[in-house]
């Protein structure tokens, strides 16, 4: 029991602690442009040229697609500064010194970013209710509110992954955007999947967002819970496969870095 | 007319603490400073960190604007022909910062060339000429991140010679340095002034400013409270002597009782490794040995020497034994 | 900043672009602005405009390159007054004696002419990988266009420098301020979409100008009086906003000066 209450505690630091790390140097005007203004103005231009590309018919699509895109903000960006965080603090091989259960280490820095994450995407459809009148009299709200989570998770678990990457690469930044901005073209916000070459296909299926997206859209427009759980599932499956395979990677990491003697180089 | 002129220059910064509860705090870094330099001459500014050397250098740089005063640089006027006085003086500040690391030394003497609106046909042969008189020769086609901190500091020189100016501020400039590399630029100042440049040179280490200095002011605490010749200055402790006591590990309520001791004028410890050497400044000389060695019962004591006094003992008296 | 000192400082100005291309060259954020950003628009584009008429391979290609312009001005010219100030090299800078703006021009000069390689790349992109066979309807003119949109870039650009050393706050909206100009400035849809009080605020902005020229002569959109007149707009506001960022440097440094804010240290 005591070792529950020990990693729940660890667990519970590490998110609360990588969070305020996060944010502390923010003021409020710095949230605001970064989870509500940067994500509308995105949407803003991505729904416009769908507009234009499908002669205003489709609207709905884009809104949709690119206001669940958001949550790879949080989850590509945010989790990733959190990991890599102690990297730019030295506070690494700290962490690595300690006897603190990897997992709830590990698992804790992404945990508040679900809920961050799962935020802006709320606030990114309701700006798609407001300016494009999204409508959700149709929609099951506690099933569209799973996939939001669902979605958020499992792509907070492809952020833990590259998170450790950017343990080990030099130029976080330039990874973290260039995966952002390819999700845009596979996760299928922007682009009915079915217009891609076959190879482009898998890649999108083997992605976090991709079920998600397609889930909320047909909930949007009025499916049920159950015709969209294959989705869901498969959604959180590929989510916990990212994070696992973060986790083993952190892992690797701590050990190459204490055989190598390379922790303050980590 | 003299060169460089300060009339009471003032300056404060405002400074904010807090994120919810903003609290705006003043600092008063210069209080009230006045000197005149004139032509050829070098004048050494010498103070401890934090004594508004920096910030006075600053304004006569047309970096900072006054908050009070008059500042006239060849009779100009700091705040109003910032950009033509620009054209006439030069700086460097101390330590590694403000050069492009990832260019070779000549690209960024040709970058600052560029920018001093000097010829290209001109910069052609000023920058392999410059290069030689620091003592870059040979070296300039590498990126700077590879030079140490001595050849970046003589790159900086050779940066503000580029426009021949013939005014100079040298802020701390051998800050850093290794003692063969401090000399070495103690050197090129040497022959800056042979060239009859007037130079403004703050430094905090004493023997810098009395083997360069034409004249020094002491600076303390945003005020000047001493302004003479090295050899002038040295005089107001002519008649002192200076007790220099090895201590290890001393409590800093001894070093007061010592302080408070009637026949001391002034005492200041200098780090050394593990021990704390005591300055103690007095008139009684040798003879007050047995009265310190009485207030030091129970510290540990090591090497005990007496000597004359130096300008580094001057300027300890005049900022009153803090450094 | 006035005409007459960009012919005074002309070689200023080459040398600072020199100096900044050199400078930035392995500098891994400026390979994802000038070109994983703009190809990734591009296929993105290429994807969801197909069908959208006859021309839209090279409309997609000049607008996704527009995109790589503002963004790489926005935040690498952004971002490198900045990066002056924590080098301490800023008050070498701001020292010398020639206007402040003389060398953000040549700065941004830099970032424009590198960033026209994403109109470079998106067009090999499109050629070599989907195939398209593309035409320049009007290339002399296009090229014109081309040239007059640098200036009107650099200009445009002049006025963000200021106000981010100015008001620091101000950078944390820089995320949030690339997008409005794709939108704003029409660069991959016609601006026509937009609610109609947008428009005055687009008709200001020297680079809707310059993508309004650039697409009509690269598309075959717009006959010869409707580009000149874009080639007048474009010059008119890019003089306007030289102007303005004259002023507002003025004020910066003045302000720099009494705020002591030249230096991080």
């Amino acid at each position: 029991m005591r070792i529950i209450t020990n990693n729940l505690r660890l667990f519970w630091q590490g998110t609360l602690l990588s969070y305020i790390a996060l944010f502390v140097w923010l003021r409020p005007t710095t949230y605001i442009a970064s989870k509500v203004l940067m994500p509308l103005a995105q949407i803003l231009f991505f729904s416009f040229l769908g507009s234009y590309a499908s002669g205003g018919t489709n609207v709905d699509f884009y809104v949709i697609g690119n206001a669940i895109q958001i949550v790879a903000v949080s989850g590509i960006f945010g989790v990733t500064l959190s990991i890599g965080g102690d990297r730019w603090n030295g506070t690494l091989p700290y962490l690595f010194g300690t006897p603190a259960n990897r997992m709830m280490l590990f698992f804790g820095r992404a945990f508040m970013h679900i809920f961050d994450g799962a935020l802006g995407v709320v606030i990114a459809l309701g700006w798609g209710a407001l300016l494009f009148g999204l409508d959700f009299s149709q929609t099951d709200l506690f099933a569209l509110g799973i996939t939001i989570l669902v979605t958020t998770i499992s792509t907070c678990g492809l952020g833990l992954m590259m998170g450790c990457l950017s343990l080990i690469t030099a130029n976080v930044m330039f990874v973290n955007n260039t995966v952002y901005f390819l999700l845009l073209i596979f996760s299928g916000a922007n682009i009915v999947l079915e217009t891609f070459p076959n190879w482009m296909q898998i890649i999108s299926q083997m992605l976090p967002l991709t079920r998600g997206i397609a889930s909320a859209r047909l909930l949007i427009s009025g499916s049920s819970l159950a015709e969209v759980t294959p989705l869901v599932l498969g959604e959180l499956g590929i989510g916990i496969i990212y994070g696992w395979l973060g986790f083993y990677l952190f892992k690797w990491v701590e050990n190459q870095a204490k055989r190598k003697g390379t922790l303050d180089l980590v | 007319m003299n060169t460089i002129s300060v009339k009471n220059l003032k300056r404060i910064y405002k400074t904010t603490t807090g994120v919810i509860r903003r609290k705006t705090k003043e600092v008063e870094a210069v209080k009230d400073i006045s000197f005149e330099i004139s032509k050829g001459e070098l004048f050494g500014l010498l103070g401890p960190n934090g004594a508004g050397k920096t910030t006075t250098t600053k304004v006569l740089t047309t970096l900072l604007i006054p908050n009070a005063g008059e500042v006239k640089i060849n009779g100009l006027d700091i705040v109003k022909d910032a950009n033509e006085i620009r054209k006439q003086i030069g700086f460097i500040f101390g330590g590694e910062r403000g050069l492009y690391w990832r260019l070779s030394g000549i690209d960024n003497l040709r970058y600052f060339a560029s920018l001093y609106h000097i010829e290209p046909e001109v910069s052609k042969k000023r920058i392999p000429y410059l290069l030689d008189l620091v003592g870059l020769k040979g070296r300039g086609d590498e990126r700077v991140e590879g030079y140490s901190r001595g050849m970046k500091q003589r790159l900086h020189v050779a940066r503000t010679l580029l426009h021949d100016p013939d005014i100079l501020f040298l802020d701390e400039p051998t800050i850093g340095l290794d003692p063969v590399g401090a000399r070495e630029f103690r050197e090129v100042i040497r022959d800056l002034q042979a060239e009859k440049k007037t130079i403004l040179l703050t430094t905090h280490y004493m023997f810098e400013a009395d083997s360069l200095s034409d004249r020094v002011a002491v600076i303390d605490d945003g005020i000047i409270v001493a302004l003479d010749t090295p050899s002038a200055l040295k005089k107001h402790v002519r008649d002192l002597s200076v007790v220099e006591i090895e201590t290890f590990g001393i409590a800093e309520i001894v070093v007061n009782k010592i302080r408070a001791l009637p026949f001391v004028d002034a005492v200041s410890t200098r780090e050394q490794d593990q021990r704390q050497v005591l300055l103690v400044q007095t008139e009684r000389g040798a003879e007050a040995v047995p009265d310190l060695m009485k207030s030091l019962e129970g510290q540990r004591v090591g090497r005990v020497t007496v000597r004359e006094p130096t300008l580094e003992d001057a300027y300890v008296r005049l900022v009153g034994g803090k450094s | 900043m006035s005409i007459k000192n960009l012919f005074r400082y002309w070689r200023t100005v080459i040398t600072v672009a020199e100096i900044t291309l050199r400078h930035q060259w392995n500098d891994s954020f400026i390979l994802f602005a000038v070109l994983i950003q703009p190809m990734v628009i591009a296929i993105l584009a290429l994807f969801m405009l197909r069908g959208t008429g006859d021309n839209y391979a090279m409309f997609v290609i000049v607008g996704s390159g527009l995109t790589g312009l503002w963004s790489s001005l926005l935040f690498i010219s952004g971002n490198s007054i900045n990066g002056e100030r924590w080098q301490g090299t800023l008050e070498a800078l701001v020292a010398a004696p020639l206007p402040f703006d003389v060398i953000i021009f040549g700065k941004n000069l830099a970032n424009v002419v590198q960033s026209l390689l994403s109109m470079t790349a998106s067009y090999l992109l499109a050629a070599l990988f989907f195939g398209y066979s593309l035409e320049m309807t009007l290339p002399l003119l296009f090229f014109s266009s081309v040239l007059l949109s640098i200036f009107a870039f650099i200009s445009f650009g002049l006025i963000i420098a200021p106000l981010f050393i100015m008001y620091r706050g101000i950078q944390q909206w820089q995320n949030a301020m690339e997008f409005p100009v794709y939108i704003l400035a029409g660069f991959l849809f016609p601006i026509a979409l937009l609610p109609g009080w947008t428009t005055p605020i687009s008709y200001i902005l020297p680079p809707y100008w310059a993508a309004r020229a650039l697409h009509e002569t690269s598309t075959g959109a717009g006959d010869l009086s409707t580009i000149i007149f874009a080639w007048g707009m474009m010059l008119l506001f890019s003089f306007i906003a030289l102007f303005v960022a004259s002023k507002l440097f003025k004020l910066m440094l003045y302000k720099a000066r009494v705020d002591a804010s030249l230096n991080t240290e």
